[in-house]
């Protein structure tokens, strides 16, 4: 998309880089996708689980390249978020700051808004979600704000489209020195504000990319990044900053940074309170008795265990329809194939290890990824999710992740792609992490199969549902292990819980056709490669010998058979055609003449958990990176390779055959 | 900032509050080493000394608790709210707060 629409080519010559930034659900991907269209581009920031949305359009001759920064509440350093749109802003200077605030949420969006200011940076401040702010009784003179802070101020109503063209016209003016913008600095108080003129001076040549009334504030403000980097390129400014910062908290009886944050925040609320009318609203809306229900210590459990099972019911059917009709259509080519190519030697390679591939590929992952995205999106924007959270917080707090991992480890169930993808809405790096490494663990669909077509068919239900217990109970222990060995922050919940609003629908769909297309980029090549590496192997006999390597694996560790090992090796592919080859390569039909009850269970059991399958995999490349995704991977093989042994030896000591 | 020399009044933390209970932020003890950026978020999200906090309701098994802070809704966990210490404001009759 950028690379059809570039600044030097075309008649319109003139660039413009505009960046959105806000506080979570403001409305930024609505607006984003209402200037931008179908020229977007989703992707994650390098190296990073944050989703970079960018596009460009058109307007009075510039083409205006739109970044969608992630939703923040500050300028500091907590989240690995506010690191990158802070650097964003200051290193790559986008021409504009579009902030988007929330209207019925005034004072806490002004907060960030002011932070925005200290960066010095072109700002224009579309003033969204007027619609709900008025509902709400919440009337806001725009020009008075606009007055206050010396910026432009838009009332819009991005999910209607009212006012974005003004705000880019505004936005437009401003880069050609039209419009001024003189963003006004907050005042704090006058010994804080003695301080950090002094401290100012000092950091005045830090080499920092920021200004240096910021870099100063936020010293006195305890940002740890800005304290570390001041300490390298100025250590006396940082040493001032500490003891500047000492004698404020001798005055003060707070410490320095909960006296900026309060000050800044004091500020934020004046000028709240100045510029907007309240109205009590007549009756309680539909949306707070929602709320009421849907977090009720009792009804909330239903209704979520009702809306998570439509939900999974939504995403596995609409699903399977469309799988079916994929693979049937895509097998439709066979013919054309053979007829092309003709039957044999290479024809088989080409199909099974190429077409095949991309047709598992196909066929498996994207039919549940369409659903899930939606289905995801519309409990995201809902504002839904955040009460699920709330309902679940103290159980899935036991594993140390908080309440919203519970979505992806639910929708692990049926496809471990989507809910590692699902991972993404933990707030930091290191809970996304142990969010994926966990749900990779839930039995999927596919493995699901194997646990009911084996050890429930042949050994009896109740044995497959103690494994999915079994199963549960590792998930746990795993999860909890991994919270201690991780390092990083203990988690706690600090979560919004915005209104319910009605998600905006183009903007779901568009949102998940374009990061369909990024999973596209980086699995399909993953998942052909493998599936071509593994054929290619097979046709050529190498896998044979491959089998008998793993004999002592798969024969003295886990008393398996020796063919077993091909078919752990095709399951990597998908998981199900493990138990599908098994069958045809034991010659039996009836696997429990081939299979002892406990080489069932054995087997099973590393099926179950010995890999994520391939497009797990990039699934977990795309999202982490290949070195985490390796670590994974392999971690997941060495723990089934010991429980799988583990359990051989228990159940044979246990006087079972 | 209103002063937070407290004088008298008993400050409890946050988790002790009752639905429907409101308290005027006193501090937040950000606990040590690694916990600072709790703190931290916690008065980014407007969890600042002075603040009013009225706690609407708490999650069933000891969950996070729901609480009504600047004219928005925000949830925090049990662990967060046993650092947030408040002033109690409108006590009701015969309750004391431990
Ligand atoms: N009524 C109303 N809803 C809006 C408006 N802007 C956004 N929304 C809704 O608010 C929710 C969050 O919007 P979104 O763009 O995803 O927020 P983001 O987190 O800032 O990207 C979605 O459900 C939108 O449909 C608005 O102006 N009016
Ligand atoms: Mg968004």
């Amino acid at each position: 998309m950028r690379g059809e629409i570039t600044g030097e080519t075309g008649l319109s010559g003139k660039k413009l880089v505009i960046a959105l930034a806000g506080n979570a659900n403001v409305g930024k991907s609505v607006i984003f996708n209402y200037l931008t269209k179908l020229h977007q581009h989703i992707g994650n920031w390098p190296g990073k689980t944050v989703e970079k949305a960018e596009g460009t359009l058109h307007f009075k001759g510039y083409t205006v390249d739109v970044v969608d920064l992630p939703g923040i509440y500050s300028l500091s350093t907590y989240s690995i978020e506010e690191s990158i749109s802070r650097r964003f802003i200051a290193v790559e200077k986008p021409d504009v700051v579009i902030n988007v605030i929330d209207a019925s949420v005034l004072e806490r969006n002004l907060f960030f808004t002011l932070q925005l200011m200290e960066l010095e940076t072109p700002i224009v401040i579309a003033l969204n979600q007027v619609d709900v702010a008025s509902k709400k009784g919440i009337q806001i003179d725009f020009e008075k704000l606009e007055k206050i802070l010396g910026v432009p101020v838009v009332p819009t109503i991005a999910v209607k489209g009212v006012g974005i063209f003004k705000l880019l016209e505004k936005a437009v003016e401003i880069f050609e020195g039209k419009l001024e913008a003189k963003p006004r600095q907050v005042k704090y108080g006058e010994e804080v504000e003695e301080r950090i003129e002094k401290l100012a001076e000092a950091v005045r040549d830090s080499g920092l990319p920021y200004p240096a009334r910021y870099v100063a504030i936020k010293l006195l403000e305890g940002d740890r990044e800005i304290q570390e980097e001041v300490e390298k390129s100025k250590p006396q400014a940082a040493a001032l900053a500490r003891s500047l910062g000492e004698e404020l908290e001798r005055l003060h009886g707070h410490s320095c940074p909960t006296l900026i944050t309060s000050e800044r925040y004091q500020a934020a609320n004046c000028i709240a309170r100045e510029v907007q009318k309240l109205v009590p609203p007549v009756k309680p809306t539909l949306g707070e008795k929602l709320h009421n229900v849907t977090t009720h210590r009792v009804a909330g459990y239903f209704i979520m265990a009702a809306s998570l099972l439509s939900l999974f019911f939504f995403v596995f059917a609409v699903g399977n329809v469309f799988s079916d009709i994929l693979t049937s259509l895509l097998y439709g080519f066979k013919p054309f194939f053979e007829r092309v190519l003709g039957t044999g030697f290479f024809e088989e390679l080409v199909w099974e290890g190429v077409v095949e591939g991309l047709i598992a590929g196909a066929s498996v992952a994207l039919p549940y990824i369409i659903p899930f995205y939606l289905a995801l999106y519309f409990l995201e924007d809902s504002g839904y999710l955040s009460r699920i959270a709330f309902l679940m917080d103290s159980i899935m707090h036991k594993m140390g992740l908080h309440g919203k991992a519970f979505i992806p480890l639910i929708l692990g169930y049926g496809c471990n792609v989507p809910a590692c993808l699902g991972c993404r809405i933990m707030e930091t790096q290191r809970e996304r992490l142990i969010a994926a490494f966990v749900t990779t663990l839930v039995p999927c669909a596919a493995r699901t199969v194997i646990i009911l077509g084996l050890v429930g068919r042949f050994a009896g239900i109740q044995w497959a549902l103690m494994l999915y217990a079994f199963d549960l109970l590792v998930v746990f222990l795993l999860g909890r292990i991994a919270f201690r060995i991780l390092p990083g922050e203990p988690t706690g919940l600090i979560m919004e819980m915005p209104d319910y609003r009605l998600p905006h629908l183009k903007t779901v769909l568009s949102q998940t056709w374009f990061r369909l297309l990024e999973f596209m980029k980086i699995a399909f090549p993953l998942i052909i490669v493998s599936t071509f590496t593994v054929k290619l192997l097979e046709t050529t006999g190498i896998l044979r010998v491959f089998t008998s390597l793993l004999a002592p694996v798969t024969v003295a560790w886990l008393g398996l058979p020796v063919e077993t090992g091909i078919t752990l090796l095709f399951g990597v592919l998908r998981k199900e055609l493990a138990l599908i080859m098994l069958a045809t390569l034991l010659g039996a039909a009836d696997l429990s003449k081939a299979l002892t009850p406990v080489q069932m269970t054995v087997f099973t059991i590393v099926s179950m958990f010995y890999i994520p399958c391939v497009a797990t995999i990039a699934t977990l490349v795309m999202e982490f990176g290949w070195r985490k995704a390796l670590v994974i991977t392999l971690s997941e093989i060495v723990l089934a390779l010991i429980l799988g042994g583990l359990a051989f030896r228990i159940l044979i000591l246990a006087g079972l055959t | 900032m209103s002063s937070t020399a407290d004088t008298g009044v008993s400050e409890v933390p946050l988790a002790m509050l009752r639905d429907g209970e409101t308290g005027v932020v006193v501090s937040v003890k950000s606990g040590y080493g690694k916990a600072w950026g709790l703190k931290k978020r916690l008065m980014d999200m407007g969890i600042t000394p002075g603040t009013r906090i009225t706690v609407v309701k708490s999650a069933p098994f000891h969950g996070p608790m729901e609480i009504l802070v600047r004219g928005y809704r925000l949830a925090i966990g049990r662990g967060m709210a046993e650092r947030i210490f408040v002033r109690v404001e409108e006590t009701r009759a015969g309750c004391a707060e431990k």
